[in-house]
């Protein structure tokens, strides 16, 4: 490959501003702000030929390979590409990380520097786990995402920072170690060569084998989508981040678990894939509803928000196992809309806390006399989060709902549908609460409405949720095909469909890891 | 003396005449020049080691060796030992420890560390082991100002004679099975030999089980990881526990398969991973901490010996990968000790900010150790599990991985304390000399490095296991 290597500027660009911030003396704060905006706005412009010089086909593109370590036991390659599954996803990432710079912008004043290396060494990891076709390359993206999330939340979280980052790492950790070593069993049964996912795709698994390597690699995505009953590191997390943790978690992290089981999981293991369909739907029923019954009772916003997340994944999740073309698509366009609708929700969230220092809904009521513009926006992504036509929410949920009810999880999808009408409820009824009724709280009366900054923040945001929610064809025309493929390829290789599938007892393990000779 | 034998011993002469220089030094010109000839002596022998040409196998009367494995480890020890001085010249100063005793004695036990790694034959083994024995027992008992100290000493002298008498008569057994003392002959002949042979085997495995600290022969380590001044903790979590790993690798390949020692060894490793991280867990003593840590850190390295094959080559690694950590850890809690040695884990709250160098040293070693990508301990743990899972040892693989994931809390909880807690005082330890800089440095440029480009090294540990 001797053309421009954009995917590795683009992920290692942000490297190259931690590097930059080192040198900048610790009291500027506005310098290094400043420094870390530029980086990622900077990113996100060369991302953009991402999409612009992106075929419409099922092929990966802008493909780089580099040897990268072939000694001693295995042999791993610097290998990333981006095809129509992850295309969005990074763009999403690079489109949302400036957002979340100037998010707290005010609100972090302590340790600014370190903060913003935090921020861009989160960039990095995600765009490199995004674009990772080795897998042991993907494996080390992964973990590196971790730490510095780890330490947004642990060092600039609200009270209970401490416990919510222990409790994120572990189960994250958790989840990925298992992955660690479903994916050396994988490089086992590929027989002698590189880490490639691509190598991997073709390979013939038997079911039983497939059954112990799906777990453990649905374990460490569950855990991130978070799926219900995995997801309690989620509010936890959430509630004490600092906004900008809250925004990226929910927008690119999460995507994380949806984009493993699509690109990963599902692919590598049609057969339990096709097995654990039942299960994974239940779960994803079960989130949808039980998270909106708990966003129902929340007190506090940021939690609320989180739950819906929860719920919103669930969708997500019920999307992709439909695994046919409108679900996946509704699935994949849903990971997108979510990220853009509840990454706003987290930034409102984090305006009206940088003002009052409380998040609690009874502590508020009214505001939409005090603060006019805040109160459209919040109005408008509202409706975004609980997919008014027209918005973009509407779209992800339709084909997800349509996509499923067509789909072997046609009961699961009229269930789900009920989520529907939940969201409603507890996304207006907080709405109504905190905007709506007497000003009566004097520490409400004098509060300022959004500046400059805010709407700058919350401008491109709209302008999604409105172009996704009227013309999403151009976000879907570039998914599908491989999103076609990728469904031709899961259902031509579920072998044991026909016969009724069945969990092996725990005595198979040794057989089923037993590595396959070297030829 | 032939030529081919001098330059065989010449590592391990640059070592022992340091050594004696240093202590002859200190009589005639007492002053503070020991660890600059210690760091000279290391840095001589890692060079020879390195460097020099390949030398014809030296006769079997010699007892040492200079294959490329000796020489591998020979640079590896040398290097130890010459940043553990670098870390305890400043160090010693801060908690009034004198003499030229101390540098000596830790080129004493790198020597010994080389004897180990280059020996032929059981006999210099053992002189070596007791060798490297015996520099600890004098270094863990040097703080004659803390009780604490001496305490460790006496407990690391009564342990460590009890495991040197099971080594030895685990070697007078093979020797009576066997009729040999050459390593590579011994090991190979006993692989067919009855009873004796394996009851030589078994008292071997229970010696060096005490020497590498494997549960249930750990006992000892919290303590002496307690008592013993810090920079010779840093050596002796590096430096000794390489010698242990290599003199594991030096007897088990030649075994072939590893037959009868399986299942002993599957209950060692076992054992380890899980009380050393569960005892952890709780531990509020960061030394003590990282002691139990290290019980679980070797619990994988036999699980990789348990392996066989590749097996061997990630332990090898691992030598290396827990000595950067061991080093990085051990070395930033000692550079931060002033007269008062540094205790809890709740010491450490907001030393991130106040001494920042130490604490990012101290944040990646934690990090390496619980095994995050892109560090050595990451690399090196794969490489464990790699091999475990190729050599059939699933169920064990998984269970070392799942408290490896339970380990990450208490690896963490050292982070939290860095960098998310407010320091009660600030300002009241050290800052890093130039000396400790530069070891600290090295150690986690050393944790980065191989963590993001493996490559070459597990190129040079399956190169030398050949």
């Amino acid at each position: 490959m001797s053309q421009f290597p954009l995917i590795s500027v683009m992920t290692f660009l942000p490297l190259l501003g931690v590097v930059l911030l080192f040198f900048v003396p610790k009291q500027s704060h506005s310098a290094q702000r400043g420094l870390a905006l530029l980086v990622a706005l900077a990113t996100f412009v060369v991302s953009l030929p991402i999409v612009t010089g992106f075929q419409s086909n099922a092929e990966f593109q802008f493909v780089e390979k580099v040897p990268w370590i072939a000694a001693g036991p295995f042999q791993m390659n610097y290998h990333v590409a981006i095809d129509g599954i992850s295309i969005w996803l990074v763009i999403l990432t690079t489109f949302i990380m400036p957002i979340a710079i100037l998010s707290t912008w005010t609100a972090v004043e302590n340790k600014v520097k370190e903060y913003m290396i935090c921020l861009l060494l989160l960039e990095v990891g995600m765009l490199g786990a995004f674009v990772s076709l080795d897998l042991f390359l993907f494996y080390i993206f992964w973990e590196v995402m971790l730490i510095p999330m780890y330490f947004i939340i642990g060092i600039w979280g609200g009270k209970n920072k401490i416990y919510a980052a222990v409790k994120f790492f572990i189960y994250t950790m958790v989840g990925s170690l298992l992955m660690l070593i479903a994916l050396v069993v994988l490089y086992f049964k590929g027989g002698a060569g590189d880490f490639s996912v691509l190598r991997f795709y073709d390979l013939a698994l038997d079911p039983a084998t497939q059954t112990w390597l799906f777990l453990a690699f649905a374990l460490a995505f569950a855990i991130k989508v978070p799926m219900f009953p995995l997801h309690t590191w989620l509010p936890d997390a959430h509630t004490e981040a600092p906004t900008a943790g809250s925004v990226i978690l929910a927008a690119v992290l999460l995507k994380m678990g949806t984009y493993g089981f699509v690109r990963f999981a599902m692919p590598l293991f049609p057969d339990a894939t096709a097995q654990f369909t039942p299960l994974i739907a239940v779960l994803s029923v079960i989130g949808i509803v039980y998270a909106a019954l708990v966003a129902m009772v929340q007190e506090d916003v940021k939690k609320l928000v989180a739950y819906s997340s929860v719920a919103h994944l669930g969708y997500v999740m019920l999307g992709v196992f439909a695994l046919n073309q409108q679900g996946l698509s509704g699935g994949m366009l849903q990971m997108l809309n979510h990220g853009v609708s509840t990454g706003a929700l987290f930034l409102i969230v984090g305006f009206i806390y940088e003002r009052r220092h409380t998040r609690l809904i009874t502590d508020f009521g009214g505001l939409a006399k005090q603060m006019p513009i805040f109160a459209t926006i919040f109005m408008i992504v509202t409706l975004s989060s609980i997919g008014l036509p027209g918005t973009n929410g509407f779209v992800g949920e339709f084909l997800i709902l349509i996509g499923s009810y067509e789909s072997e999880l046609r009961w699961y999808a009229v269930i789900g549908t009920s989520g529907v009408i939940l969201a409603a409820v507890y996304m207006l009824w907080m709405f109504q609460r905190v905007m709506f009724g007497e000003l009566n709280n004097p520490k409400n009366q004098t509060l300022t409405d959004l500046n400059a900054r805010e709407i700058v923040i919350m401008l491109p945001l709209l302008v999604l949720i409105f172009v996704m929610g009227v013309y999403p064809t151009p976000f879907i025309d570039k998914m599908s095909p491989s999103l076609e493929k990728l469904i031709v390829h899961v259902k031509s290789k579920q072998t044991a469909k026909a016969q009724i599938p069945q969990i092996p007892a725990p005595q198979a393990l040794p057989a089923a890891v037993l590595p396959v000779e070297h030829k | 003396m032939t030529t081919t034998e001098l330059w065989t011993l010449i590592p391990l002469l640059i070592l022992a005449c340091g050594s004696v220089l240093v202590l002859m030094l200190g009589a005639i010109v007492p002053g503070r020049c020991g660890t600059a000839i210690g760091v000279a002596a290391c840095a001589g022998t890692a060079l020879w080691a390195l460097l020099a040409p390949p030398q014809p196998m030296a006769p079997p009367t010699l007892g040492v060796t200079f294959t490329p494995f000796a020489r591998f480890f020979l640079a590896f020890f040398a290097v130890t030992a010459g940043l553990s001085l670098l870390l305890a010249h400043d160090h010693a100063a801060r908690q009034g420890l004198k003499g030229e005793e101390y540098p000596a004695t830790v080129l004493f036990g790198a020597f010994g560390m080389g004897v180990v790694a280059s020996a032929a034959n059981f006999l210099t083994l053992f002189l070596g082991l007791e060798a490297l024995t015996f520099a600890f027992y004098i270094l863990v008992a040097y703080d004659h100002n803390r009780p604490a100290s001496g305490e460790a000493g006496l407990k690391y002298l009564l342990m460590g004679a009890v495991s040197a008498a099971f080594v030895a008569f685990g070697i007078a057994l093979l020797y009576g099975a066997t009729g040999t003392l050459e390593i590579g002959r011994a090991v190979a002949a006993s692989a067919a030999g009855g009873g004796i042979a394996l009851a030589g085997w078994g008292l071997l495995l229970a010696g060096l089980a005490f020497k590498i600290s494997l549960a249930p022969a750990h006992l000892w380590t919290p303590d002496i990881y307690q008592g013993g001044p810090t920079p010779v903790v840093a050596f002796l979590a590096s430096g000794s526990k390489g010698a242990a790993i290599a003199l594991f690798l030096l007897i088990l390949p030649p075994l072939g398969g590893i037959g009868p020692l399986r299942a002993p060894l599957w209950g060692l490793a076992f054992l380890s991973m899980t009380v050393g991280n569960l005892a952890a867990l709780l531990q509020p003593n960061v030394k003590r901490m990282l002691a139990y840590s290290s019980v679980a850190q070797m619990g994988y390295v036999a699980l990789a010996l348990l392996s066989g094959g590749r097996g061997y080559e990630a332990a090898a690694f691992y030598a290396v990968a827990y000595g950067a950590m061991g080093l990085a850890a051990f070395g930033a809690l000692a550079s931060l000790e002033g007269e008062t040695p540094l205790e809890q884990v709740d010491d450490l709250r907001g030393l991130g900010y106040h001494r920042p160098f130490q604490g990012v040293v101290l944040a990646v070693a934690m990090l390496a150790l619980a095994g995050i990508p892109p560090t050595v301990g990451f690399a090196g743990k794969f490489a464990i599990f790699f091999a475990a899972l190729k050599g059939g040892e699933a169920p064990l693989a998984i269970i070392g991985i799942l408290t490896a994931a339970a380990s990450a809390y208490y690896y963490l909880r050292v982070v939290v304390n860095l960098y998310m807690k407010q320091a009660d005082e600030a300002g009241s330890r050290q800052r890093p000399t130039v000396a400790e800089a530069l070891s600290l440095g090295i150690a986690a440029l050393a944790i980065i490095i191989l963590g993001i480009w493996p490559g070459p090294l597990f190129d040079l540990a399956a190169a030398i296991l050949l």
